[in-house]
């Protein structure tokens, strides 16, 4: 019986590579933006601004209702974490996180763009693009992936109202490190 | 709860940001960060596989830090205020058991095309790490004039 060759990083990065600008079909969220996952949100940080939490401020508000505060467009969209990205990207039917040696992941960066103000009642939709992907040690893993991704959030009357790009570093445990290094001889 | 406005005529080059504020990263606010981001990744709340990453304990999660720094800035600019840009490097991590201290400072003030931007360096520094998550936010507010 062969056992298939384990891929090396530089052979990954490769096939990573040839897939910048992968970019999913827009996915509409399963349900309106609700005022209980608001509410839990703000709970965690203490806000009590009546814009996220009041409708009955909010409604004499310029918005006219209880409007979603501005970093939690990208939590609601994607489940917020990395790890939940990379699940709802591999059932993409466009593949959009690219192989890579380690599979543990940290979001390094972040980077915001907001052009229309999300309201409770909205229906919300997302494509992501794979935008780059590159190798740069970090002191656990001298081939650690980098990869960045965008996502772009739209509502229901086909208007961006923000885009989101996360620089994800994906890298090895350091047992898997000393695992992957190339036997000595001697 | 009522919330005051923020005029661009009153902000100050320099000026501290006002609603600055400090949460006690305890096990109740890991609880709290896991409800309110519905991320379920073990790295936010999970010892044993934290240790497995080669970090030295659970740290708050990217979603928990922008919602505070979120309550940092619309704390400030009011109701009519709004987000335009932010971008926000996470080089250090927030650590169960920590303090964690949001704040900022104003760095510049123009009008273009007709809408009144500030910009600001914002950041969370926690006791054990300093300065982890610095951060620089773009705001439109509404004018007097």
């Amino acid at each position: 019986m062969t056992q298939e060759k384990k891929k090396t990083p530089e052979e990954m990065l490769q096939e990573a590579q040839r897939m910048i600008g992968n970019e999913t079909k827009p996915v509409a969220n399963q349900y309106p933006v609700e005022y209980e996952p608001i509410r839990r949100y703000c709970i965690m940080v203490d806000d009590d601004n009546p814009m996220f939490l009041d409708p009955e401020y909010a409604k004499k508000t310029k918005h006219g209702g209880v409007i979603l505060p501005p970093f939690a467009t990208f939590g609601i969209m994607s489940g917020g974490s990395p790890a939940a990205m990379a699940r709802w990207f591999d059932a993409a039917e466009t593949p959009i996180m690219p192989p890579a040696p380690g599979k543990f992941v940290v979001n390094m960066a972040q980077e915001w763009e907001w052009s229309k103000t999300v309201m409770v009642g909205d229906r919300l939709t997302s494509k992501v693009r794979l935008a780059d992907v590159y190798i740069k040690p970090i002191r656990l893993d001298p081939k650690a992936f980098w990869v960045v991704v965008e996502m772009i959030i739209g509502n229901q009357r086909g208007e961006t109202v923000c885009t989101v790009r996360n620089v994800l570093l994906l890298h090895r445990s350091p047992e898997e490190v000393a695992a992957d290094q190339p036997h000595k001889g001697g | 709860m009522e919330r005051k406005q923020l005029y661009w005529e009153d902000v100050k080059l320099g000026q501290e940001i006002p609603t600055s504020y400090s949460l006690k990263l305890d096990a109740t606010r890991m609880v709290l960060q896991v409800s309110g981001t519905q991320d379920y990744y073990q790295v936010h709340h999970d010892r044993d596989f934290a240790h497995a990453q080669g970090v030295p304990d659970p740290f708050f999660s990217t979603g928990f830090i922008s919602a505070a720094l979120g309550r940092l800035l619309t704390d400030w600019i009011g109701p009519e205020g709004c987000l335009r840009k932010f971008r926000m490097e996470m080089r250090r991590m927030n650590l169960l058991g920590d303090t964690m201290t949001v704040n900022g400072k104003v760095t510049d003030k123009y009008i273009r095309d007709g809408e009144h931007y500030v910009e600001a360096d914002v950041w969370c520094e926690t006791d054990s790490q300093g300065v982890t998550t610095p951060c620089k936010a773009t705001l439109i507010l509404p004018s007097r004039d």
